[in-house]
């Protein structure tokens, strides 16, 4: 077995060496061939439709441009009255609000169950897999359930806290502004937590315990190694752990939506709704393009600092 | 070394280019169209028919399902192909398949965006078929006016509906209340049966364009024009929702509510009155024969009138089946076929010809639908827009966000720019 091996391994190099000269073209081409199926998707469901969303964002389209296919270019028209709206403004302050705060909560929670994983107990397995239920839970049943368990009449957080003489009569969580907004970023960052704690765990596994071994000899106590050990080794996971989630949560329209359409009002009117309302509710597509467009800025200029930050990692 | 570099640089780019060339051909004949859905084999047409009506296995999508197949039963050589979208992505879809070159030949739409849909040049003129066919004189004319756009007739009715009020008989019997007839009467009695965990009043006030309708009917009622909200009228309609929610004699869940749910509370004895329309006839009487309701015109005070639920048949402007697809939507506004339809889909005629029977239910509705308010013009337009703006105008006064008046005056502005845009 192992001779058939090393004989086969001593006499590939030479023959690749030799066919090489001959074949080379041909063989560099059925390379790229396998690269067109790849090449076709992302150009045609990601380059395409943001090229041509881009275009949208600087033409005059409306319900009859769209089916008549003949928009106007405007040039930067759309944009100057997207930054002149209020609603657009506070669709933005809004969802840079929801995403900081959870992706806070999910970090946080996320961090706490990953240290305790990290430790070995029985039914670990068991209980980490449980975890990830929420992960893996599409949208439309945990938005669901949430908006159910907060309901006013029949909620059960409502149900629990009167049970508890903590409140008087029926609350409706998600009727009042800033009730609503916790609870969508409550709801988002408990189906997130699962997803950093699994990231996290990852990076913590790959901390030689040697290290905490010595600062205990150091005389080190528990939060101190998690400050002083934990913490700077686990920064480059950390960063990228934080840059992913925040990129999820910024684009997150089905939690929202289900939970609260962006009302009550306008208290939860994230970017991705407030686009979704100006294309598909009152069809002014040229706008909603803007709004997606811009939408993307935020999350490009991170991802960009986040690129200079490794590379400067990597130098150092 | 760099000869060679170069050389590999510009090879290198010529392979980039044959494959973006080949991505882009295997992209192209993914494209090409198909026409393989409007001519039938030999004789038969198959016309193809979008709605909202839900799918066959419910009593709304049952219901129009047993119309077409009634039609298909007595016209040798028609096939009907129904596809049902839901109502929330209806007029997308449509607008998409438009843009996509992709139409039905006839498209059951909300009455309401029957302007826009022609506007778009989504659906086409029938002005000239309905010249011929003679019929219009026996549509109420709120309903007939949503068909109306630029002079031209874009769509004929199909069914209308109006919103009354649904009261629990038995709740008032034992307060010894009367159904109120003024809404100053409606916030007395909804205030005398909110005992317990139980409300007066319930109706829908969910974000968006669908929970403006209590607040919309309320307003009517007090002499205000839902475009121009920022009036003493409006101001007096508002604080008085305000004040309901805040004394309790509604709940502050409305405006978390659809009109299903609003049905829900009702249905469980959860509130004692609903605001809602007669779709949610049927499914009260078979799903909850232990309550006892009943139905009573809505409250009026300067005015008497209702919100105006109705759906328009319409032909798309690229059907190669017109004249098919004309002779369906015609059929289906025959009297005795809508005498059969509407008490199954629980709607009312939007013509006044149609023999129904005589059930007392139908007959308050029917009787409400007389006095029904649409949108037209500029304001049917822009309606789902300025819907939503008046919704939230209900938000910010119930929350305290706003006093009823800046509520009102904010909402005002965005309304006439929503106008504006339309214009």
């Amino acid at each position: 077995m192992t001779q058939t091996e090393t004989r086969d391994a001593a006499v590939a190099p030479p023959r690749s060496g030799r066919g090489g000269l001959r074949g080379r073209a041909p063989g560099r081409w059925t390379g790229y061939l396998f690269v067109v199926p790849a090449v076709v998707f992302v150009v045609a469901t990601v380059l395409y439709p943001l090229i041509f969303n881009i275009d949208l964002s600087f033409r005059d389209v409306g319900v009859a441009q769209i089916v008549a296919g003949d928009a106007e270019w405007v040039g930067w028209e759309n944009y100057a009255d997207q930054l002149g709206r209020d609603e657009f403004w506070h669709a933005l302050v809004t969802s840079l609000l929801y995403t900081g705060l959870a992706v806070a909560f999910a970090f946080a929670l996320g961090m706490a169950l990953a240290v305790y994983f990290n430790q070995r107990f029985p039914g670990r397995n068991v209980m980490r897999s449980l975890l990830l239920l929420a992960w893996i839970l599409p949208t439309v049943v945990s938005a669901n359930v949430w908006r159910w368990m907060l309901d006013g009449s029949y909620g059960l957080l409502n149900t629990l806290l009167d049970a508890a003489g903590l409140v008087d009569g029926d609350i409706f969580w998600l009727a009042r502004p800033v009730p609503a907004l916790f609870a969508v970023v409550f709801a988002t960052a408990w189906s997130f937590t699962p997803f950093i704690m699994i990231l996290l765990l990852a990076g913590l596994q790959g901390i030689p315990d040697t290290l905490y071994e010595a600062a205990t000899i150091d005389g080190a106590g528990a939060w101190r190694r998690f400050v002083s050990v934990t913490m700077p080794l686990m920064r480059p996971v950390n960063l990228t752990a934080l840059l992913l989630c925040f990129i999820y949560t910024f684009k997150t329209f089905d939690t929202v939506f289900l939970m609260t359409r962006g009302g009550p009002g306008e208290a939860t009117m994230v970017l991705p709704i407030y686009a979704y309302n100006e294309a598909f509710e009152f069809f002014r597509f040229d706008t909603g393009a803007v709004a997606t467009t811009l939408m993307l800025v935020v999350p490009l200029g991170l991802s960009v600092l986040y690129f200079r930050y490794l590379r400067k990692e990597e130098t150092a | 070394m760099r000869r060679t570099g170069g050389r590999a640089g510009a090879a290198w780019t010529a392979r980039v280019a044959a494959v973006l060339v080949t991505a882009a051909v295997l992209a192209a004949c993914g494209s090409g169209d198909s026409d393989d859905e409007t001519s039938g084999d030999g004789g038969s047409t198959t016309v193809s028919l979008w709605h909202f009506y839900n799918t066959p296995d419910t009593p709304t999508g049952a219901a129009l399902q047993n119309l077409l197949d009634r039609y298909e039963e007595e016209h040798e050589g028609v096939t009907i192909e129904p596809r049902h979208i839901p109502y929330a992505d209806f007029a997308r879809t449509l607008l998409q398949a438009a843009a996509g070159g992709d139409l039905p030949d006839i498209a059951l739409i909300n009455a309401f965006t029957t302007q826009s849909m022609a506007e778009a040049g989504v659906i086409q003129d029938l002005s000239d078929r309905v010249e011929d066919w003679g019929e219009q004189d026996a549509y109420f004319e709120t309903s007939w006016n949503t068909t109306q756009g630029d002079g031209s007739t874009y769509g004929i009715p199909h069914v209308a509906d109006a919103y009354a009020v649904y009261y629990n008989e038995a709740m008032f019997a034992e307060a010894g209340l009367e159904p109120p007839t003024t809404w100053a009467e409606m916030q007395d009695v909804a205030t005398q049966l909110a005992t317990g965990d139980r409300y007066g009043l319930a109706f829908s006030g969910i974000e968006g364009d669908e929970g403006a309708t209590a607040l919309i009917i309320r307003m009517l009622a007090a002499g205000a024009d839902p475009s121009d909200i920022d009036s003493p009228e409006g101001v007096a309609a508002l604080t008085q929702f305000s004040d309901m929610i805040a004394a309790g004699a509604v709940s502050n869940g409305v405006l978390t509510w659809t009109e299903e749910d609003a049905k829900n509370q009702f249905a469980n004895g959860q509130a004692a009155m609903m605001i809602n329309s007669a779709t949610y006839v049927s499914v009260l009487a078979e799903e909850y024969p232990e309550l006892q309701w009943n139905v009573a015109l809505l409250p009026s005070d300067a005015e008497a009138s209702t919100f105006l639920s109705a759906e328009n048949l319409t032909i798309s402007a690229t059907s190669e089946n017109a004249d098919a697809a004309w002779d369906i939507i015609t059929w289906m506004q025959e009297p005795d076929v809508l005498a059969e339809y509407l008490p199954e889909r629980n709607k009312l005629a939007a013509r006044d010809d149609v023999d129904t029977g005589d059930d007392p239910i139908r007959a308050v509705f029917a009787e409400q639908l007389q006095h029904a308010w649409a949108p037209e013009g500029t304001l049917a337009a822009a309606s789902s827009e300025v819907f939503t703006h008046i919704q939230s105008a209900m938000q910010a006064a119930v929350s305290g966000a706003a006093s009823p008046e800046d509520a009102l005056a904010d909402a005002q502005a965005k309304i006439d720019e929503a106008l504006a845009n339309v214009e």
